[in-house]
């Protein structure tokens, strides 16, 4: 087992790609037949599976080609690697999964059944080693005991630490699908929305049937298909319809829903899940049928279908019987049988054994002798030919054994020969045979319309579940709704169309049904042919009958349990072919009747779909939308660094030429506000117009501190509490009229804040007058700050403009006139604490401005700035902010809580009264700076006591914001600590055990500069 | 899920910002209008913290967000996800309404 | 003293390349522009004055706004419905005053907000405009659920557009117009181009008229 390993792709690749390369034509194409099929013969196309060079034709799945090579063995299986072949020709298949494509397009588990052949494809098997003819991993069967059902549970129980270590990459290595690339995935996926009327999923008879009903009458139709081709079984099966040969009818058909403008077909769409409000999801395979995409094109399609009405016409699924040995390469479903000599023109067997309980399966016989081939045996476990097969049986002279398929001999590459048992006297014979053909009943997809925990409901007469429950606006018709005869399909089919269309109130006609005969349908339930010798329920987790079984006898009675203990049904195909048999076969071992046992419950996706296509376009830079400031390319032609702050891009410093690192650029540019002037672009600021005759008042109600008293060009300080008492979000509000305020909000909680006020203003307060708007993608706003910062503005505005303390005081706010005529508005506030003006002009002038601030301000050395720098001196001014703002701290926490007006209701006042709210031991904000200067503060950091040891029971708070002061020439923080402001002076100490730091520092006042203020006052 | 909205039409429902339960009314005071302090902190009690949790049809706030930026009164069957009726807040839009709850 | 210019600046400066991208054809199947130099004002009715805000839009556009979702085109301006009882007066921008102008016709009775900055223009045609757009914007845009004169506030990418019909364009196809926020302007302009780029694209930019 640890010399498991794999070759390297690219060498394997090449390898095969020369073998390609060299391929001859159709030479290998043993098993190809004369006739035409559905495949085009003027264009054979090269592959390669397990490095050999084989040919096919478009048209072709890969399954087909394979069949057509006369290749049976593609694959092993998931826990005992046994051989295995192709069972079906859908997307049902549960075994013969390969690995698709090289490289970073290696995708493992793709379905050899539904994978298009193209030019140049390159499959290969997987879980094998060295081989796919000697896979030493097989010797997992003789270890069987230990992987039967339950096996993690029993042998993987404990030690606990051999989990992660021995257990989980042993079964990984032995058992296991597929490996996936691992590079990242170089093609694109998109999304997109559809809408329509009536939906048809499914373009079998009744699909077509339906849609054509449906567009007729004139609703809007969409039509979705996952195969390549609309018909359905008409494709595999044929058959008469209105007096004409079935491929006829189809392309007839075909034509006239392509002539309705009112009807898309959408085909390798496969329809995946059902969700509320008759929106459903699908995944259309747009360039999976070729090497790679085109240019400009997308892998897949993930579509968002919204259709007033749903018709369901998903078709039925063939189930296998449970006998020994049916797992066997050559083994398959009649009608796979079927699909591959009619619609590919390969064959599966040249000598083949049916193995049916059913009249349907029958059909197979006529087909195998039809193409030249010979039907060995029939074997029905019934006693009587039915009726409508009875000609077929002397044209042929039909070999019928009475009993069933008690075990198959074979090796690696498929069915040798079968043993019979005649199920009453016991008697046992042999039939040489190269393909089994197996059908054991249909059961109809009820998956779809199952999806809202609708419940299948059991059909005797058919022995089969179907849909119960759908979802409001959906129907079910054909095969999907226990429909099984062609005539049925087709009408019934029409009539769920015809009502779909009626009920979206389409007035057209919808025509007459199609007809064809509607034959019977005689069904002897069989589900488990006891026998010695493994018998599979799941093939693609190698889940057995006696699997099932056991999880009987230990007590795992109900499917849910049964699922999970046996893990069937949950692996790629979600059980598509065996959860019915397993369910019966519980019912069996239980004593109740299926009904009474039950099925799963039904949840999307109903076909696997890659996390790319759920992705879309957000992946990489597109992971999500971003948000660019209107002075961003000006600041990225400074060299600026920036940072994501939410979805913004912001400027986070500006490196100049010899700057060793981040912190001396960022202390360069503290240093220029503190001793000059600098700006910094503040537009990710949110800013909402507050407008209408009570705008005051509806301020008072949401801020803790009033405004209706702001006198108009002043701004204020405000901050907003949660209804709880806990502090929202701060800002700056201007009143610029009686009527209109200029609020601000902090930037990451600007589109909450936004939805917040509307929640005030529609639901809470709705006899106010007052409108919001958001303005801030309106406004390119920039503080400007330092001891120069009101020279450089004089030099920017208008001459006429007085920007004196007298003309334009501190938390003064109106509009001034820029000198080239622009007006700004002007708001004299200090995040920095230095003399600062923020000003705000409309943001197509943001790069001017940025260009104008840089000219006006040469003369004093101006320096623009970034996040970090601001962070600093909100730091070293002791303004809180987004850690302090965190979600659990009360205005009084922050310091603020004087600025909660007693004489006001507003949001928050009642529940901020709250005991614990305001008791005495809460953690308030305050300063943090270490005792050793050169030591570097770090958040997150734990505050305890000098001399107590550090837990739960001592920690006191945290250190919430740090930063390099490169004023105070040390490493500084604010923190959350316990009676904090009762302490300053205090030493502590500051334990880090995620750093493993300790250290002691001495708790301060939170305003680190210029306490008294003075600076900002100017 | 699609979800009407009463201005827009039938939108899906990523336009819309789920809220809760619509049922609990903000309490009404006057400050120092004599109210005993107990009472109302028991009633903004109530308003902020209590919450039924039905399984059947309830009544919702729900903010179109990503459309006409109204707030909607939705009832809603918890069960089955289907709407009932989608109605506007009272102060949706201009329009005049008495203040909520009363 | 120094000079100062006041440049303006698209926030598709660095975004639209005017020109042919994606996959090269004799015809783009979707026509892309940024319109530029643009005037929005947002009216929003003041408590129960929906009717006179109406009445006095009549009185200085000469019709009257959508009182449902809708887009209504007068001389100089079209009224694009953006929620109950409010709308975007969308007209190209002319020399100083067009804020103040219409302000001054609504003062007391709906309240105002200038947004010429805060929303960009883009206006996508084409014989393929619909199937781009199916990629990114959730409505149903068939003619018939969404013809001429209709409008819409939804979201693309999680962000808010309004978008409307007006006339269709030279080629016959429909137009349509987006209205997105700024700071978005540069992300969805990426995100619609490489959604259109399988049709191929003629992206371009024009001055409002």
């Amino acid at each position: 087992m640890s010399g498991y390993s794999q070759s390297e792709p690219l060498a394997r690749t090449a390898r095969e790609e020369a073998n390609i390369r060299t391929a001859v034509t159709s030479a290998s194409q043993s098993h190809r037949l004369p006739g035409d099929g559905m495949i085009d013969r003027r264009s054979p196309l090269r592959f390669s599976f397990d490095g050999k060079a084989m040919t096919g034709f478009a048209g072709d799945t890969l399954a087909s080609a394979l069949v057509a090579n006369g290749v049976k063995l593609v694959a092993r299986s998931f826990k005992y690697h046994r051989p295995r072949g192709i069972v079906t020709a859908g997307s049902e298949e549960p075994s013969a999964l390969v690995e698709m494509r090289t490289g970073a397009r290696r995708e493992p588990n793709t379905r050899a059944t539904t994978q298009e052949l193209y030019d140049g494809l390159i499959a290969n098997s997987q879980n094998r080693w060295p081989s796919l003819r000697h896979d030493l991993m097989s010797i997992n069967q003789l270890f069987a005991p230990i992987f039967v059902a339950g096996f993690y549970y029993k042998t993987f129980m404990w030690p606990a630490k051999f989990w992660e270590s021995i257990y989980e990459p042993m079964i990984r290595r032995a058992a296991g699908l597929g490996k996936s690339a691992e590079l990242p995935d170089p093609d694109h996926y998109d999304k997109a929305w559809a809408h329509c009327d009536v939906l048809v999923v499914g373009g079998g008879p009744a699909g077509l049937s339906a849609a054509l009903a449906a567009g007729r009458a004139g609703s809007r139709v969409i039509l979705v298909e996952e195969d390549t081709l609309l018909g359905g079984r008409l494709l595999g099966d044929g058959g008469e319809i209105d007096g004409m040969d079935a491929r006829e009818w189809l392309r007839s058909t075909t034509r006239e829903l392509v002539s309705l403008p009112n009807v898309r077909i959408m085909t390798r769409t496969a329809l995946f899940g059902v969700y509320d409000g008759g929106t459903y999801a699908a995944l259309e395979r747009v360039s999976d049928n070729v090497a790679m995409p085109d240019r400009h094109q997308v892998r897949q399609r993930l579509w968002r279908i919204v259709a007033r009405r749903s018709v369901v016409t998903a078709g039925a699924i063939e189930r296998p019987i449970v006998f020994p040995g049916n797992d066997r390469p050559g083994v398959m479903m009649a009608s796979a049988v079927r699909t591959y000599v009619n619609r590919f023109a390969a064959l599966p067997g040249k000598r083949v054994a049916l193995f049916t309980n059913n009249d349907d399966g029958w059909r197979t016989a006529e087909i195998i002798q039809r193409a030249g081939a010979h039907i060995v045996a029939v074997i029905d476990p019934r006693r009587e030919v039915p009726a409508q097969h009875r000609r077929l049986v002397d044209t042929y002279d039909l070999r019928v054994l009475a009993g069933v398929v008690s075990d198959v001999k074979g090796g690696v590459d498929g069915v040798r020969s079968i043993v019979v048992t005649n199920d009453r006297n016991g008697q046992t014979q042999r039939v040489e045979t190269d393909c089994l053909a197996v059908s054991g009943g249909w059961n109809p997809n009820v998956g779809l319309s199952c999806f809202h925990r609708g419940k299948p409901i059991w059909r005797e007469d058919i022995a089969a579940f179907v849909p119960g429950g759908a979802p409001k606006g959906m129907a079910t018709a054909g095969a999907a709704n226990g429909e099984l005869s062609l005539g049925a399909c087709l009408r019934d089919g029409h009539s769920a169309g015809a009502k779909a269309a009626a009920e979206c109130g389409a007035a057209g006609k919808p025509g007459e049904a199609s007809k064809a005969d509607e034959e019977g349908y005689g069904i002897a339930p069989l589900w488990h042919v006891k026998g010695k010798g493994k018998a599979f329920v799941d093939f693609q987790h190698d889940v057995t009958a006696s699997d099932v079984t056991l999880a009987q006898r230990e007590g795992f009675e109900s499917v849910e349990h049964l699922k999970r203990y046996t893990t069937l049904g949950m692996a790629t195909d979600q059980g598509k072919t065996s959860n019915i048999n397993g369910l019966a076969i519980m019912a069996e071992a239980t004593g109740r009747t299926i009904p009474e046992t039950g099925t799963t419950i039904y949840r999307p996706p109903y076909a696997p779909v890659a996390i790319g296509a759920i992705a879309g376009h957000h992946r990489d830079e597109n992971f999500h939308a971003w948000r660019l400031t209107p002075s961003h390319h000006w600041a990225a032609k400074q060299g600026a660094v920036f940072v994501d702050t939410g979805l913004w891009k912001r400027a986070q410093w500006y490196p100049l030429a010899g700057e060793k690192d981040w912190l001396e650029s960022v202390s360069r540019e503290v240093l220029a506000v503190r001793n000059g002037v600098g700006f910094c672009d503040v537009s990710t600021l949110g800013k909402v117009d507050v407008r209408g005759a009570d705008a005051g008042v509806f301020l008072d109600r949401v801020y803790i501190n009033a405004f209706s008293s702001l006198a108009v060009g002043k701004a204020r300080y405000g901050l907003m509490l949660r209804e709880d008492g806990i502090v929202y979000d701060d800002g700056t509000t201007s009143r610029l009229a009686e009527d209109h305020y200029f609020l601000t909000t902090t930037t990451a909680k600007a589109g909450l804040v936004m939805q917040h006020l509307e929640f005030c203003r529609q639901v809470l307060f709705p006899d106010l007058d007052v409108q919001l708007t958001s303005a801030t993608d309106q406004w390119a706003q920039f503080s400007i700050a330092g001891p120069n910062a009101r020279k450089l503005l004089q030099d920017l505005v208008d001459p006429s403009e007085d920007l004196t303390n007298e003309g334009f005081p501190f938390m003064g706010a109106r509009e001034v006139k820029l000198r080239g005529g622009v007006i700004a508005r002007l708001f004299r506030i200090s995040f920095s604490g230095e003399m600062a003006f923020e000003i705000s002009v409309p943001a197509r002038y943001g790069a001017a401005m940025a260009e104008n601030l840089m000219i006006a301000g040469k003369p004093y050395g101006v320096t623009p700035y970034g996040t970090e720098a601001l962070g600093v001196m909100r730091i070293e001014k002791g303004h809180v902010a987004g850690p302090e703002l965190n979600g659990t701290t009360t205005a009084d926490d922050l310091g603020l809580g004087k600025m909660m007006s007693k004489k006001k209701d507003f949001i928050g006042r009642v529940m901020a009264g709250r005991e614990a709210l305001i008791a005495p031991n809460r953690q308030v904000v305050v300063g943090v700076k270490p005792t050793d200067k050169a030591r570097r503060l770090r958040s997150g950091a734990h505050v305890v006591p000098k001399g107590e040891t550090p837990g739960p029971k001592t920690d006191q708070g945290y250190v919430t914001s740090v930063c390099f002061s490169p004023v105070l020439d040390q490493w500084i923080g604010l923190g959350l600590v316990e009676r904090g402001r009762e302490r300053i002076g205090e030493i502590v100490r500051i334990h880090d055990p995620l750093r493993s730091e300790d250290y002691e520092a001495e708790i301060c006042s939170p305003v680190f500069y210029d306490p008294e203020g003075v600076r900002q006052r100017g | 899920m699609r979800i009407a909205c009463p201005f827009c039409g039938e939108r899906e429902n990523g336009e819309f910002t789920y809220l809760g339960d619509a049922s609990p009314k903000r309490p009404n005071f006057a400050v120092d209008g004599g109210e005993s302090p107990e009472r109302v902190e028991d009633a903004f009690h109530d308003y902020v913290y209590l919450r039924d949790n039905l399984a059947g049809v309830m009544r919702e706030y729900w903010y179109h967000g990503g459309g006409c930026r109204s707030w909607l009164v939705a009832e809603r069957n918890t069960v089955t996800h289907e709407f009932v009726s989608v109605t506007a807040a009272p102060g949706a839009g201009a329009a005049l309404a008495a203040r909520a709850g009363e | 003293m120094a000079d100062f210019s006041w440049n303006t600046q698209s926030a598709l400066e660095k975004a639209l390349v005017p020109g042919r991208h994606g996959v090269a054809g004799t015809q783009a199947g979707v026509t892309l522009e940024e319109v530029r130099d643009i005037s929005l004002v947002q009216v929003m009715a003041r408590r129960g004055r929906a009717a006179e805000t109406a009445k006095a839009a009549k009185k200085l556009f000469g019709i009257e706004p959508p009182r449902a979702p809708g887009a209504a085109v007068a001389r100089n301006a079209t009224l694009i419905w953006s929620g109950p009882d409010q709308f975007i007066v969308f007209s190209a921008r002319q020399a100083d005053g067009q804020f103040a102008k219409v302000s001054k016709a609504f003062a007391g009775i709906a309240s105002l907000s200038d947004q010429s900055d805060g929303r960009c223009l883009i206006r996508i045609g084409g014989p393929r405009a619909r199937q781009a757009l199916a990629k990114f914007c959730s409505l149903d845009l068939d003619d018939k659920a969404f013809p001429l004169g209709a409008a819409a506030t939804t979201s693309i990418d999680h962000t808010a557009m309004n978008i409307w019909r007006e006339a269709d364009g030279t080629d016959g196809h429909a137009v349509f117009n987006m209205l997105v926020f700024t700071s978005f302007a540069d992300s969805l302009w990426h995100m619609i181009l490489d959604s259109s780029l399988e049709y191929g694209v003629q992206a371009s930019s024009a001055h409002a008229a």
